[in-house]
């Protein structure tokens, strides 16, 4: 956390009303590359949309966004993924009839070599090989990446989606609540996970509503309540009780 | 088969499975199944009428074949896709009268009788096209579920198949028919062009990017967005290329019944459906392999033709394809509740 370095993401002032109703006001922060910041808040205190902001699905009405030293302006989810962000929202994750090799490379799919690739011809066995090797990478092991990801429990499944989030990303990765509906042991893969892509020098934002989850796994806390950064500390600052008495703004 | 068993390096992976375990995969396969049935239907066919396998009857079994794979195969990409297409059907008719129209036009005009045909061709594409078109705007731009839509124009082109057509068969054109009787050994050349355009179908289908889309959208449509995919675009793609495949089956009826009649097609989308259903694709969409609708549009010809030959009175066609199509949907809820089990 030594200030003097770069950081990887930064917001000021960022400011987004809709119609009448401000839902952002004036939210600051600097992130780095290699932590894990968690966000924080009531249902309503501008999480889903500061997440959209960063992600590109829509842009602030004021202030400014800074990824890798340059301000940035989206047109699109496609310029934030462009610029290495990569978002994973609440349910959105994977196809379940894909494999997980086709789920990993979905969008981005390999070509084969030559005039069948220029034809639109899939390279199947690169992806299946290619997308093993990446999980690996970010601690995922998988039993086989021909298998469809209906096939995986729900605590694989969302690894191989945050995995996917990390191997594309170059920066920044977004977690929205990516240990709901997730058993303990399930949701610790899923904590083991956000901890490899950190180590790989990826910043993390991790949305969450499960408070002890975002102690345990995340180095900084960030709160927001009524559209307004309320704290910015380290994680080491809180407990489960002054974290809820933040977030519900019984103790400022 | 041969293929399934080239290993992957891969160190976490499962040793490979006993022969005989191998055996009960296969054998627990939907497609292997609906070979041996195919077979098994040909084999009681030919029994009861040893001409069922002459050169002739196969010729006619193609043909037949060729009316009904282009419209299973345009099914199978919308409900891989999560959508379904009622209209194809009534397509095949709106197409086929308009398609008439523009041959008789052409003929009376001096035209010669390949280029008519081949103009007669892109303008029964061309009315599929629209058709398509139509579903397409009504699904992605309108947001009507599909089967709403295409109930839309189910309705609209049955309707104007008939007001076209003022109800009657629209240029009466034998020459046509004796043209597209021209061929080789068991093969017309028409037969070969649908086969031809089916083996295509299915390759885009499972090995190139648009068939990894479609299976994907069907899949789950919010995770193809989020990955930059444009779901709208491919939506509406689909509900044209089925439109044009059920109008190129417009064509393909205009050469077998030597013009244009308004009933052409009309209820083959259920047709098209139950092939798809035998063929083991899931109709909630994402999943599905194109081998099992052709697999289920063979045994549904073989069926069809073959009640005919063994004297059943054609009554009886339906029934019997019930009794397939439940076949099948029990065979697929039984494999579905294993895969459920382990």
């Amino acid at each position: 956390m030594t200030n003097e370095r770069e950081p990887i993401l930064e917001l000021r002032n960022i400011n987004k009303s809709y119609g009448s109703v401000k839902a952002l006001t004036d939210v600051s922060f600097k992130a780095y590359a290699g932590e894990v910041i968690g966000l924080v808040g009531d249902n309503g205190a501008g999480k889903s949309s500061l997440i959209k902001t960063i992600s590109g699905v829509h842009n602030p009405d004021s202030g400014e966004l800074i990824v890798d030293g340059v301000t940035r302006h989206w047109k699109s989810p496609h310029d934030s993924m462009a610029a290495g962000i990569e978002t994973l929202y609440q349910d959105s994750g994977l196809a379940p009839d894909l494999t997980i090799g086709s789920n990993i490379f979905l969008g981005r799919e390999l070509e084969k070599k030559g005039i069948l690739g220029k034809l639109g011809f899939l390279d199947q066995r690169a992806m299946e090989r290619k997308a093993l090797e990446e999980l690996e990478k970010v601690g995922i092991t998988v039993p086989l990446s021909k298998r469809t990801v209906s096939q995986l429990s729900g605590g694989q499944r969302q690894a191989v989606a945050i995995g996917r989030a990390a191997m594309w990303a170059q920066h920044v990765i977004i977690l929205d609540e990516p240990t709901n509906h997730l058993g303990a042991r399930q949701s610790l893969e899923v904590l083991k996970v956000i901890s490899a892509a950190r180590d790989h020098g990826l910043c993390v934002l991790f949305i969450s509503h499960t408070l002890p989850h975002v102690l345990e796994v995340t180095d900084r806390i960030i709160v927001l309540r009524l559209g307004r950064v309320v704290k910015d500390a380290l994680t080491s600052d809180f407990t489960v009780e002054s974290l809820l008495g933040t977030i519900t703004g019984l103790n400022t | 088969m041969s293929t399934v068993e080239t290993p992957v390096a891969s160190s976490n992976e499962a040793p490979p499975p006993s022969p005989l375990k191998r055996i009960a995969t296969y054998a627990a396969n939907q497609q292997f199944i609906l070979f041996l049935v195919l077979i098994g239907v040909m084999i009681f066919f030919d029994f009861h009428n040893t001409r069922f396998f002459g050169t002739s009857e196969f010729t006619n079994l193609l043909v037949d074949f060729s009316e009904a794979v282009l419209i299973a195969a345009a099914e199978m990409y919308v409900i891989t896709s999560g959508g379904i297409d009622l209209s194809v059907g009534s397509t095949i008719a709106v197409s086929t009268v308009v398609g008439a129209y523009a041959i008789q036009y052409l003929e009376g005009h001096h035209f010669g009788e390949f280029p008519s045909l081949l103009v007669g061709t892109f303008v029964c594409a061309g009315v599929g096209g629209v058709v398509g078109t139509i579903n397409a705007l009504l699904i992605t731009k309108a947001r009507l579920v599909p089967f709403v839509a295409t109930l839309v124009t189910l309705s609209m082109g049955e309707g104007l198949a008939l007001v076209f057509s003022k109800g009657g068969t629209v240029g009466y054109d034998p020459a046509a028919a004796v043209w597209s009787s021209t061929g080789f050994w068991i093969f017309r050349w028409l037969t070969l062009i649908v086969l031809g355009i089916t083996v295509i179908l299915g390759i885009v289908l499972h090995v190139s990017r648009y068939g990894r889309y479609n299976f994907a959208i069907g899949s789950n449509p919010f995770a193809a967005r989020a990955a930059g995919i444009n779901v709208n675009r491919h939506v509406a793609s689909v509900y044209v290329l089925s439109g044009v495949l059920a109008g190129l089956t417009g064509m393909i009826w205009y050469f077998n019944s030597s013009g244009g009649a308004p009933q052409n097609g009309i209820g083959n989308e259920l047709e098209a459906i139950a092939a798809v259903v035998i063929g083991g694709v899931s109709l909630v969409g994402g999943v599905g392999r194109f081998s099992g609708i052709i697999l289920g549009v063979a045994i549904l010809t073989v069926v069809h033709d073959g009640l005919v030959f063994i004297n059943v009175a054609t009554t009886w066609n339906e029934v019997v394809v019930a009794g397939f199509i439940a076949l099948a949907a029990v065979l697929q809820s039984l494999s579905s509740g294993s895969k459920r089990r382990t």
